[in-house]
């Protein structure tokens, strides 16, 4: 007990850096399972914060040229990548675009929950598995239980939602070699506001083919639009189509380059030439190639 | 959210950063240089490290701008921590005793003199303020710790008080600066 109260009285010292490495990690341990004082951590760091503020001067003009010219000589740091034990498996075709970073961190920026979601290989003509991929999408918003319940379904349903794939427009040749790339990856994940979206990528191709089901119902002034969001900048991919029996889609996304985001968005039905409110829209959902 | 929030974007920009974008750090500069460089000069106080730690702890934010998460406070918050942590570790690393009497001079820098030469501000009057509304004991402390970078055992020995009131102190300096300063816990 009165271990415990000691390590509480390190909060003030902790916040301010004002403690020793061996009590420092002693509070870390104790932070870990203590979630009120993280919160009280938290709060206390908004006030020595302001004490930094109160205590600005600016730094001399050079000081910005010589940072800026190391951050572009420093690359930047990518918090847990997912291993890719299929893709160093494979036996054939290295692809250039096999060895793009899965990077999940723009997610764990966000203030919503995220969720991993499950990558279901489609099966190949060789009867080959193809490479397992993570991908993650962000839901948050009242209806965010709900479409994570949705989005687990369509997971273990992933036959299904690919017979519904090649149902919807198979008359597609794009769609139908998105489809049977023999390294087509399914995706499935729930949208922010609402909805699931099934995704299936050729990283050969470049492509993937976009479909979405029970998408938040938007008014007939403003539609979805898809995005490409990356290092290249934003390139708008296509207004969806109005959904027919809750489905919309599919559509194929093309010219995929590596840091790219899939991100989804409310806009003016006419379209919109840069995603609204990025990266805080609702309907926005992320997908890192 | 704290009070004053974040500048306008500073959120958005990190998670642009987070991304590689060199215009969105090129924003956070802008906003975040003038307080890191501030709080880190305080600390280190020789003005050529100073310059040092400030390129360390934007290139930090630069690299590791995918950590900073949204739900665990501001973006400022998360800015700051990482400059004063650097700053501390910078001075805290040099142990040499000319360096810890060179530092115990700087320990009887007076906090009316804190933002000395420092540009004319609404928040550094708040702070002043809110400073000024603790008690000497605690302001001493948080002074001491904060812009002195000290730990709470060498700032007990400077004050010729047992440590574990210094502890209690400043968290509970911290506490009254919060809730002067407007910031939602």
């Amino acid at each position: 007990m009165r271990h415990t109260r000691d390590v509480h009285t390190l909060a003030g010292p902790y916040a301010m850096d004002a403690i020793s490495p061996p009590d420092r990690a002693r509070f870390d341990r104790h932070l870990a399972r203590c979630e009120d004082c993280a919160r009280e951590i938290a709060s206390l760091r908004e006030a020595t914060a302001r004490l930094a503020a109160a205590a600005a001067v600016s730094p001399p003009p050079a000081l910005k040229a010589r940072v800026m010219a190391a951050a572009a000589a420093t690359r930047q740091r990518t918090p847990a990548p997912e291993p890719e034990p299929a893709l160093r498996t494979r036996p054939l075709h290295t692809w250039p675009l096999r060895t793009w970073p899965l990077r999940t961190w723009p997610l764990r920026t966000w203030p919503l929950r995220t969720w991993p979601l499950r990558t279901r290989p489609l099966p190949t003509r060789q009867g080959r598995p193809t490479p397992s991929r993570r991908l993650v999408m962000a839901a948050g918003g009242v209806a965010a239980a709900a479409a994570v319940a949705a989005a687990v379904v369509f997971g273990v349903s992933s036959g299904g939602m690919r017979d519904q794939l090649s149902q919807a427009q198979a008359s597609s040749q794009q769609v139908a070699a998105v489809l049977t790339a023999r390294d087509a990856t399914m995706m499935t994940g729930a949208v922010r506001g609402g909805g699931t979206v099934t995704i299936v990528m050729s990283h050969s191709m470049r492509e993937l083919v976009f479909t979405a089901a029970a998408l938040h119902a938007l008014p007939a002034s403003r539609g979805y639009e898809l995005w490409l969001i990356g290092p290249a900048g934003d390139r708008a991919v296509i207004m969806l189509p109005p959904a027919r029996h809750g489905m919309t889609g599919p559509v194929v996304a093309s010219g995929l380059r590596p840091g790219d985001h899939l991100a989804l968005t409310a806009e003016p039905a006419s379209g919109a030439a840069h995603p609204a409110g990025r990266p805080t829209t609702p309907m926005m959902l992320d997908v890192v190639l | 959210m704290p009070s004053p929030p974040d500048p306008p974007g500073l959120t958005t920009c990190l998670r642009l950063v987070a991304r590689g974008d060199a215009d969105a750090f090129d924003a956070v500069y802008d906003q975040v240089a003038a307080s890191v460089f501030g709080v880190v000069r305080r600390v280190v106080r020789d003005p050529a490290q100073s310059e040092e730690v400030t390129q360390d702890v934007l290139l930090e934010v630069w690299r590791d701008a995918a950590k900073f998460d949204p739900g665990r406070g501001s973006a400022t918050a998360w800015v700051m921590t990482l400059a004063h942590r650097r700053a501390v570790d910078r001075v805290r690393s040099v142990q040499k005793e000319s360096e810890r009497e060179r530092r115990t001079a700087v320990a009887d820098v007076p906090f009316d003199e804190v933002a000395e030469a420092v540009e004319s501000s609404l928040e550094r009057e708040r702070v002043r303020r809110c400073l000024g509304s603790l008690t000497k004991l605690q302001r001493e402390s948080v002074t001491l710790a904060y812009y002195g970078g000290y730990t709470y055992s060498q700032v007990a020995s400077l004050l010729g008080v047992p440590g574990g009131t210094i502890k209690t102190r400043m968290r509970d300096a911290l506490i009254r600066l919060r809730d002067c300063l407007g910031v939602a816990s």
